[in-house]
């Protein structure tokens, strides 16, 4: 409407009235016109939610809803204050989050549960004379019907499916699956839980209840730094970015804050206002460069011999020409450096071996508990080897001396640090270091130094029960290692800096191209700072380090550096490792519901990583060789005969890795086995291992028995972006069309594995049925057989927690879910339900065998202080402790369903815990019967507290965790308090009556409560910190030494040379062979370069890249980044099509050419989505791949040891990791761009 | 009730058992209420024969590669004019209003903007008003008819049909403007290119360009939008 005719044009309306002295003047005339201003932003309520799976961000968002339709968002801005001085935490979200609204109604979204046509039209078929298992029976049993979808996998075909029909056909595959092969080879994935912890432990409880496979994701992200669990036991505890405020000195190293951690970065440029000083170190100049006082850019991948150098440094100037008290008073009581090493010896020389025990001495230094699992350390006072408390020794079998008190038992101590004044020691001895700098591949710089350095340590000789041994402090030997020279004589020891020696700023600079002044001046002002403020000196570090094969060591170096100075555990310093971050925060309140504690245990996970690397076949191309990567002071022993998938699985043999599937035979089948021949169960599955009627399925990984059949993929992007080698998925995983171009090592003649059997011909299609479910269509989803359409976040009920921030804070239904979808626990729900309904009559109760490996924190994590292989007859085969235990479980498969609707029994039975202390929960439980209210259908379930709906299982969750009721909160401390000796409850008493309900998140965020699950506190003094509890409480770290591990002994560490931190080059994957370089052989212009994935800007994490607004923001397809140096090599120009290849397959993308790439390294922005504008590839002609087309994942065996104190197995805890950066790709230019756009070929 | 709309809604909804028996009761609607043009009429014909005679799955599949997954054939009308932005969900409010006012609740898990609900909606309306509402989202209907025209899909001829009762020819300039943001054809390189390419930029005064942040803006009003900021700078010869 104009109006025209409400307007007056020729009259005045004779004034209402005036005001403010006659200069305001009131009128009646028609105002209707406002409306549209005012209706604009009218909604009829607002709803608290958050995004949430991959982005840690965990960020308190309003959503606007307006008749039932999500229309915009902003964010929140009510988080608790935090305490005066301390900036507040918002604003918090950014323009990605912000965009979320538009994408709920895109036209991505996955409307109905889709189905692959010619396996709905097979099943259909045969469904109509058979039941539902009936028919998946025949079906697969038929290879000419399976094959027809499986080819098919990645290239359309579906077709709109009901959720009856759809539940039915999982339903159907998982039964026939549990039934003909064993439960266990129906797998699951879905990444970081405590994002939307609900919707992650929907399926794992499904998964769990069913006996299938829970995946790990933090290792198999290689997000994971495993030299977190070697040092402190704990598998990643950081500070909150608050906490950056404090710091006095901040290095960001590999880590990109502003674009990575968007939300937190404003306390980073607080902390600069605040006169923090920063250095940056980044191989590219990235956002985060802006922000540094000074720009440190060392070569890619090099970034340990940086470290090394600034520990060098360190050393050097604050523990030996001068002694800083606080260093030297900290690294005494947290760290293991007074502790005694034995010197081996070896071929007529010395090298560093175990950590001497208590069990070393002939009276066990009257340890009589666990005197192999403690360490010794001389005392000053006494001037005798005394077993200071804390070791992992004490945690076990006695309770009151798991501490870091300093004493020894009831005697006081003061461990000496070092042996190095002249009435300390008995001798000057030469001891070997491993050096690895003398082989590099061609893009890293060859250090001409022997590969082993023998260096002067003072020693004492000590009298053992095995004869007249050398010693050396923890201390000795790592002065020793950073090749500092104290007046001890010998080689290899550096007087000054500008020395070419391991590892002085000189030798660095060679390496890593950083100027030697600028090492040395960030090391002297890291570690100045840290002694005028007592440790507030803080590293942020990220995946930049951590992708590479020898992350240990850039994160060792770190590390080191931090303790030190005296860092860790002291508000405004330490180790900010922010990466996947998996802080879930009440996770001991998450566990019962997430893995069905409450019903059954152990439940089964694996970790994926190796999981992947065997089931996707990888490893039948693996192209490095223990050989390459064994040290040369290895112990003796058969180091270089075994390929990697052979350490894995002895790994698996002796009870160090979980293995998925566990064993050839099926488990439901075992125990009826030894039921019929009269046996023990566990008797029978000794006999039968030993006699090799069991095997293992690690053994034989493409034997049709072992494969996997079933998997899920849930709230992740398996196939789109985290899938290390994604060719490999494809082409032996899934079946289908894929882009490996290498051979493997039987087509090749390359030494075969000696454990794993070899099959000639390796399977194609191993999965019976890829079910994803996902809210969008993404690269999972195409390759998928069927397709589950599931709630966005803005269409659900669940709990976000972070470690970026001390909140916990919900996602929330604003509106039902669109379309068909449902909720993650929904859909669950539903396909428990079918499965309850078509089962009975083909699987009732039955007993499951579960494998269990020896688990951190746990006693079983001083299973084997010797490494002890009962294959090779070199131990006697023992369950849970030479091998991985074998626990029988009762499975109820008619009534999953209700199970999974209702808290099992085992919590009032057992009660719950976590991390090695345990607490009874009848209290909870009630309260919960009451809260939730109690089934009340006849059956086994009646009576047991309800969990119906979404909200139900987030009470589960808040009610038993400590984070979130503070009555739980006191038992967890109370439970430690027994083992410590040391009250800790206060840490919780003023927050005992708090109970945080799901209505009171829904309301505001709320702050967590302390709890012994975490070493940080949650104050009004302080800001979380990791560690933070060890330093002020005394709570021992859960390592071997009970404190700070700088030195590893175990046999494999040894055995590859990483006791302590050293430079390991990136190693040589070998994937740019003569046959693959088409560009060389046809004479065009072309580069190699080392290829880098960092996270990206535009795209929640790995969720939408496809959102057409992000895609305008950046260039609107795949893009990779080139030096303008390298680009002009390969004749290349900005925006050209370019093709990235090597043996593993190829990608393409557009160049983007810049200065700020480094020259001999190329930038690929994780997960670019396949489905988004990506043309052919001109090598393998097929739709040019994904960033992990060209990559591989490979295994490191220091990774796979277990039943060693902190080396011991946990879910995401320790293990494998993929790491993908010491990759390299040739670059050239498209000669032609083919979208490949034509219809497909109809096959016969 | 005009039928016709109804049984274009059919057609344009996901095949089933049902629809393929319903076949000749549409084509039977379709002749008595004359409401098309009879070259419409006939050019249906084909979409007709195969939604009556084709394998379901086959036809299923079709539609869910055509409606499902490609974004530039969504049969949500505001995907196309408002796609993922802030203005999308006021707009379904205004439509889901448009409904009520007339006395109809939205029972389908379908969002409003579904172009099945609209040709529901139009065969509940007077003939006269079913054209308004039509003509309203003439541009994109004649813009989709002119998409799967070029795929050679028989489904070209219902939006086709539609957008003739509307009165929205296909080179109106609303249609052409849509159509020019996704007409690419990713065989030709150049126009690739050129799609791609961001306006260089130069530093410092030059005297015979503008700001080519502005020089970019000044462009896109003067012409037809385009998917990209071209450049100000003269051809070169």
């Amino acid at each position: 409407m104009s109006h025209l005719l409400d307007r007056l044009n020729f009259l005045k309306n004779r004034s209402v009235g005036t005001f403010a002295n006659g200069y305001g003047d009131t009128t009646s005339e028609n105002r209707d016109w406002e409306d549209t201003y005012r209706n604009r932003w009218r909604h009829d309520k607002v709803v608290r939610s958050t995004h949430g799976v991959n982005c840690t961000g965990s960020c308190s968002w309003k959503i606007y809803v307006k008749s039932g339709i999500v229309t915009w968002e902003t964010q929140q801005t009510d988080y608790p204050r935090t305490r005066a001085g301390m900036p507040n935490h918002e604003p918090r979200g950014c323009a990605r989050g912000a965009s979320y609204s538009w994408y709920l109604y895109s036209a991505n979204r996955v409307k109905t549960p889709l189905i692959r046509a010619r396996l709905l039209k097979s099943y259909r078929k045969l469904r109509s004379s058979n039941s539902p298992i009936e028919a998946w029976t025949k079906l697969q049993e038929d290879p000419i019907l399976r094959a027809d979808y499986t080819v098919l996998r990645g290239k359309g075909g579906f077709v709109r499916a009901d959720w009856d029909e759809a539940t039915e056909i999982i339903a159907a595959a998982n039964a026939y699956t549990a039934k003909t092969y064993g439960p266990d080879r129906v797998f699951g994935f879905s990444p970081i839980p405590a994002m939307s912890m609900v919707s992650y432990a929907a399926g794992s409880r499904y998964l769990s209840l069913l006996g299938g496979t829970c995946m790990s994701f933090y290792d198999w992200y290689c997000d994971l730094p495993p030299a977190s669990p070697m040092t402190w036991g704990e598998q990643t505890d950081v500070p909150e970015s608050a906490d950056w405020y404090n710091a006095g000195f901040l290095i960001l190293w590999g880590s990109n804050v502003p674009q990575t951690r968007t939300p937190d970065a404003h306390f980073y440029t607080e902390a600069r206002y605040n006169g923090t000083k920063s250095a940056v170190v980044s191989p590219d100049y990235s956002e985060a460069a802006k922000f540094g006082d000074i720009w440190l850019a060392p070569k890619q991948g090099t970034d340990s011999a940086l470290a090394l150098a600034m520990g060098h440094v360190i050393l050097r100037e604050f523990h030996l020409d001068r002694q800083v008290a606080y260093f030297e008073n900290y690294v005494r009581r947290y760290s293991d450096m007074p502790m005694l090493v034995r010197l081996d010896e070896q071929d007529g020389k010395l090298v560093p071996g175990r950590l001497l025990r208590a069990a070393d001495f002939d009276d066990n230094l009257g340890e009589s508990n666990n005197p192999e699992w403690k360490t010794i350390a001389c005392d000053r006072r006494s001037g005798n080897p005394v077993v200071p408390n804390g070791s992992v020794g004490f945690r076990w079998g006695e309770k009151g001396r798991w501490n870091l008190e300093e004493k020894s038992g009831e005697r006081d101590t003061e461990l000496r640090l070092s042996l190095v004044s002249e009435e300390n020691h008995d001798e000057i001895v030469g001891v070997d270091f491993p050096y690895f700098g003398g082989e590099a591949t061609d893009n890293f710089v060859k250090c001409e130094h022997p590969d082993v350095l023998t260096r002067n340590v003072p020693v004492k000789k000590l009298k053992l029960s095995d004869g007249e041994t050398y010693v050396a402090t923890v201390f000795d030997l790592f002065c020793a290692n950073y090749g500092l020279d104290r007046g001890l004589g010998g080689d290899w020891a550096a007087k000054s800096y500008d020395e070419d020696l391991p590892f002085t700023p000189a030798w660095a600079e060679k390496i890593t191209g950083v100027p030697r002044d600028q090492i040395i001046t960030v090391a002297r002002e890291f570690a100045l700072n840290a002694e005028k403020t007592e440790g507030r000196s803080m590293i942020i570090l990220g995946a930049g380090l951590n992708h590479w094969y020898h992350m240990d060591m850039n994160y060792r170096g770190i590390i080191n550096m931090l303790v030190m100075c005296g860092c860790v555990g002291k508000s405004g310093g330490g180790w900010s490792h922010y990466v996947g971050q998996e802080k879930l925060r009440p996770q001991t309140g998450w566990q019962p519901l997430a893995f069905a504690l409450d019903w059954a245990r152990p439940p089964r996970h694996m970790n994926s990583t190796s999981a992947w690397y065997a089931h996707t076949d990888q490893w039948r191309y693996e192209t490095l060789s223990a050989r390459e990567i064994i040290s040369p002071t290895a112990p003796e022993g058969d180091w270089n005969k075994a390929s990697l998938i052979d350490y894995n699985i002895r790994a698996e043999r002796m009870g160090w890795l979980p293995s998925a599937p566990q064993l050839k035979t099926n488990p439901l089948e075992v125990a009826k086995a030894a039921k019929k021949a009269g046996k023990d169960i566990l008797a029978y599955v000794i006999e039968q291992l030993k006699s090799g009627v069991l095997e293992m399925s690690c053994e034989d990984p493409d034997a049709p028995e072992n494969w996997p059949r079933n998997l899920f993929v849930w709230r992740s992007n398996l196939l789109g972006s985290s899938g290390k080698g994604h060719e490999y998925f494809l082409k032996h995983l899934l079946g289908t069309d894929h882009g490996v171009m290498g051979k493997d090592l039987g087509e090749e003649g390359r030494q075969k594995p000696i454990e794993a059997k070899w099959h000639d011909e390796a399977p194609q299609g191993k999965l019976d049925l890829l079910v994803c479910i996902d809210f969008r269509m993404s690269t999972t989803a195409v390759y998928s057989d069927i397709v589950l359409p599931t709630a966005s976040w803005y269409e659900k009920n669940d709990l976000n927690t972070s470690d970026m921030h001390p909140f916990i804070h919900p996602l929330q239904a604003a509106v039902d879910p669109a379309y068909e979808s449902k909720s993650d626990w929904e859909i669950f729900k539903a396909i428990a339900r079918k499965f309850s309904e078509i089962v009975p009559g083909y699987l009732g109760k039955e007993t499951d065998i579960v494998a269990l490996p020896t688990l951190h924190d746990t006693p079983a994590e001083i299973a084997q202080p010797e490494v002890r292989d009962w294959k090779k007859g070199e131990c006697e085969l023992i369950p849970g402790k030479t091998a991985p235990n074998y626990i029988p479980v009762e499975r109820d498969y008619p009534n999953l369903y209700k199970r999974f609707t209702s808290l099992g029994p085992l919590m009032e039975k057992v009660g719950n815990g976590g991390k090695g202390i345990a607490w009874n929960t009848g209290l909870e439980v009630q309260h919960l019967k009451d809260l939730n209210g109690v089934v009340t259908e006849e059956g086994p379930t009646k009576g047991l507290a309800k969990i119906d709906t979404d909200i139900d299982a987030s009470e589960v969750i808040l009610m038993l965790a400590p984070e979130t009721n503070g009555e739980v909160a006191v038992k967890a401390w109370d439970a430690l308090s027994k083992n410590t000796g040391i009250d800790h409850t206060h840490l919780a008493r003023p927050k005992e009556d708090e109970k945080i309900r799901f209505r009171d998140v829904a309301a505001q965020p709320r702050k967590i409560i302390s709890s012994p699950t975490w070493s940080g506190i949650e104050s009004e003094h302080v800001c979380y910190n990791a560690g933070y509890t060890n330093v002020h409480e005394l709570i021992p770290w859960r390592t071997l030494s009970g404190r700070q591990q700088l030195y590893q002994d175990h046999l494999w560490m040894r055995a590859f040379g990483e006791q302590f931190c050293t430079w390991r080059p990136p190693v040589d994957l070998k994937t740019i062979t003569e046959a693959v370089n088409a560009s060389a052989r046809d004479g065009e212009p072309y580069v190699v370069l080392n290829f880098i994935t960092p996270h990206q800007k535009w795209g929640i994490h790995s969720t939408f890249s496809d959102n057409l607004l992000m895609l305008t923001l950046n260039r609107g397809g795949p893009v990779v980044w080139l030096s303008e140096a390298d680009a002009k090599k390969a004749g290349i120009v900005d925006n050209d099509w370019i093709e990235l290849y090597n043996i593993n397959g190829a990608l393409i993308a557009r160049a983007v050419v810049s200065q700020r790439v480094k020259e001999g390294m190329t930038l690929m922005y994780h997960a670019q989505e396949k489905i988004v504008n990506t043309p052919g590839s001109e090598q393998t002609g097929k739709r040019g791949g994904i960033h992990n087309s060209v990559t591989r994942a490979t295994v490191k065996p220091t990774h796979m040891i277990g039943g060693y104190a902190q080396q011991s197995y946990g879910f995401n805890y320790y293990g494998t990791v993929g790491s993908n950066r010491d990759e390299f790709v040739i670059v050239r230019k498209m000669k032609k761009v083919d979208w490949l756009d034509r219809p497909a070929k109809k096959e016969v | 009730m005009n039928k016709t709309f109804k049984a274009l809604s059919a057609l344009l909804s996901y095949p089933s058992a049902d629809l393929q028996e319903a076949i000749p009761e549409i084509t039977e609607v379709l002749e008595r209420e004359a409401l098309l043009s009879s070259r419409a009429r006939a050019a249906l014909r084909p979409l007709l024969n195969e939604l009556a005679g084709m394998d379901l799955y086959d036809l299923q599949e079709r539609y869910v590669l055509l409606f499902d997954r490609s974004r530039t054939l969504s049969l949500n009308l505001f995907e196309h004019v408002h796609g993922e932005s802030r203005e999308r969900g006021p707009a379904m409010v205004d439509l889901l209003e448009t409904y009520r006012a007339a006395g109809f609740e939205l029972v389908s898990s379908e969002l409003p903007d579904h172009l099945p609900i609209l040709l529901e909606f139009a065969a509940l309306r007077p003939v006269e008003e079913a054209r308004a509402l039509l003509a309203d989202a003439g541009h994109i209907i004649a813009a989709l008819a002119e998409r799967l025209r070029r795929r050679e899909s028989p489904y070209a001829a219902v939006p086709a049909a539609l957008a003739e009762f509307a009165g929205a020819a296909r080179s109106s300039e609303p249609v052409q403007q849509l159509l020019a943001v996704e007409d690419d054809d990713p065989e030709n390189l150049e126009v690739l290119d050129e799609a791609w390419q961001e306006a260089e930029v130069v530093f410092g005064p030059d005297l015979n360009a503008e700001c080519p942040v502005s020089g970019s803006l000044l462009f896109k009003m003067d012409q037809l939008p385009s998917k990209t900021c071209r450049s100000r700078h003269p051809p070169k010869d």
